[in-house]
């Protein structure tokens, strides 16, 4: 369903994405993963608009993304719970979640989606008067992806959700993206530094190293792999 | 007793106004992180449209509201898009400091060539007319002007809380990537802001109209005040901005009467660099 080729771009004049090249497909649950720094973010800020690619192709059902606005792009439905989870922190968090309907649609299923929401996520229903700014660092978390789920994704690109979290809830959120992906059919990015948590939960992963892409394969292979084994897991 | 009264109650009147400017510049400031240098201006001209549709077109000052609204509104979205907007893009603080100060003496001059230095006045059948509530007295345009302050401050919050557009003044203001990442047009929010900004300090000019006197260089006074109302209010806080300005207006109109108008202005710079530091040290403590 979303197919990323030989995409460059970087900020300024400063090239950060080398020719990066995947694919997600419909229901799967694809993990990015890098340690700090690889241009991870850089690379979620390209797909979803936020940053304009220098060059190469993003296609999402058919449709070539390249170029578009972040808005134009957010219109396919490709939702991101971005890095440092970005919450308005003096609104509410009904507020915050209202926040994430930002078409005609989603807004008309706003009641709907709210329930969705709360139904994952029980602790934002008890908390939904609460300033956002207040919550846990784990609360957030849910407030962003829950933000990220009133909007309907098709594809629901997760940047660091470990970030300062606590592992049980990290699982927690991790479990929640799973299901999604498993039981609704939304397909989902992870972006991580956390590998093993990762492909715990991905069913195939692409590991970016200085901005491009080295190796790729299934959670297995990559678990697997010496160089992943030596760099990243410490085995 | 009584004269401490009538100073309360003028405070309060004054101290509106200061709100309602500071309260135009921290919208801006919250949404751009922009001091609005050229704030005052907007008060000016808001101030001569009233006198211009008064004295040419025989409208009352309070009926013209809704003219110089939709004018300033205009206007301010004209210069948000033209001028402001791409000056944030080259992220220099320095530009849009020329940018504003210079578009407010640009306003102060062409004021100037327009309508002459002349102090100018406009007057009603009812400008004379007062109300006395028990000990306090109040010119009825005072008296209709406190009103249409409190009318404007409350539809404003009402405006920032519960309409789509406010909830996304606020969420740009928060937070300009999450905005982003929920969808919302930045730019479209600039100019809605800043046109919000300027309607708001040409409302308090046409509030203001029928006892101030109206001249080129009149909202320079208000500039600056409207600045210490931001900073003491803190920055990009529009209840702060509020709290503010009302405590300006009482602290101005209070101690002319106890340390006399000569120390007026001492006494409240003073009080505002105390407020300051406390806060600074406080701060600094709970660290």
């Amino acid at each position: 369903m979303l197919n990323v080729s030989g995409l460059c771009s970087g900020y300024g004049n400063v090239q950060i994405i080398w020719d990066a090249s995947f694919s997600v497909n419909d229901g799967e649950v694809v993990a990015i993963l890098g340690s700090n720094g690889a241009g991870k973010t850089t690379l979620v800020r390209t797909i979803t608009g936020m940053i304009r690619p220098w060059k190469g192709s993003v296609v999402f059902d058919g449709d070539e993304l390249a170029g578009k606005s972040s808005r134009a792009i957010l219109d396919h439905k490709i939702v991101q719970v971005p890095e440092g989870r970005q919450l308005f922190t003096e609104m509410s968090v009904y507020e915050n979640l209202e926040m994430g309907a930002y078409s005609k649609e989603t807004k008309a299923k706003l009641a709907e989606s709210l329930e969705f929401v709360y139904k994952w996520f029980p602790k934002l229903k008890e908390r939904r008067g609460q300033a956002a700014g207040t919550l846990s660092g784990g609360e957030q978390q849910m407030v962003a992806v829950g933000r990220a789920l009133i909007g309907l994704p098709k594809l629901l690109i997760l940047d660091e959700p470990s970030l300062g979290l606590a592992p049980n809830i990290v699982d927690d959120i991790l479990s929640v993206a799973h299901s999604m992906a498993k039981e609704q059919g939304i397909s989902v990015i992870l972006v991580e530094q956390d590998i093993t948590k990762a492909l715990r939960m991905a069913d195939r992963g692409y590991v970016v190293e200085n901005g491009k892409i080295t190796l790729e394969g299934t959670s297995e292979e990559l678990e697997k792999n010496e160089h992943v084994k030596k760099a990243y897991l410490g085995i | 007793m009584e004269i401490f009264l009538q100073a309360c109650v003028n405070g309060l009147l004054i101290g509106g106004f200061y709100s309602l400017m500071g309260m135009g510049q921290n919208i801006i400031f919250g949404v751009m992180k922009i001091i609005n240098f050229c704030h005052g201006e907007m008060l000016m001209i808001g101030m001569y449209l009233t006198f211009v549709f008064n004295s040419y077109f025989g409208l009352d000052p309070y009926l013209s509201i809704p003219l110089v609204v939709v004018i300033m509104f205009a206007l301010g979205a004209l210069i948000q898009h033209t001028l402001i907007t791409p000056s944030l893009g080259t992220k220099s603080f320095t530009n849009l400091l020329f940018l504003t100060v210079g578009l407010g003496m640009l306003f102060q001059n062409l004021a100037l060539v327009i309508f002459s230095p002349n102090y100018r006045t406009i007057t009603t059948s009812y400008s004379s007319k007062t109300l006395s509530f028990g000990p306090v007295t109040m010119s009825l345009p005072k008296m209709i002007s406190f009103i249409g302050l409190i009318i404007v401050t409350v539809a404003l919050f009402w405006f920032l809380k519960y309409t789509p557009t406010g909830k996304k003044i606020r969420a740009v203001s928060q937070n300009p990537i999450g905005a982003e990442v929920v969808g919302i047009n930045t730019k479209r929010i600039y100019i809605i802001t800043y046109g919000l900004g300027c309607a708001l300090a040409g409302i308090a000019g046409a509030l203001l109209t029928l006892f101030y006197m109206v001249y080129p260089m009149v909202g320079a006074s208000f500039s600056f005040k409207a600045l210490i109302v931001v900073v003491v209010g803190g920055f990009g806080s529009i209840q702060g901005a509020f709290f503010a300005g009302i405590f300006l207006g009482l602290l101005e109109t209070l101690s002319s009467l106890i340390v006399g108008p000569t120390y007026r202005d001492l006494t409240v710079f003073v009080t505002f660099i105390v407020i300051l530091v406390v806060r600074q040290v406080i701060k600094l403590r709970r660290r």
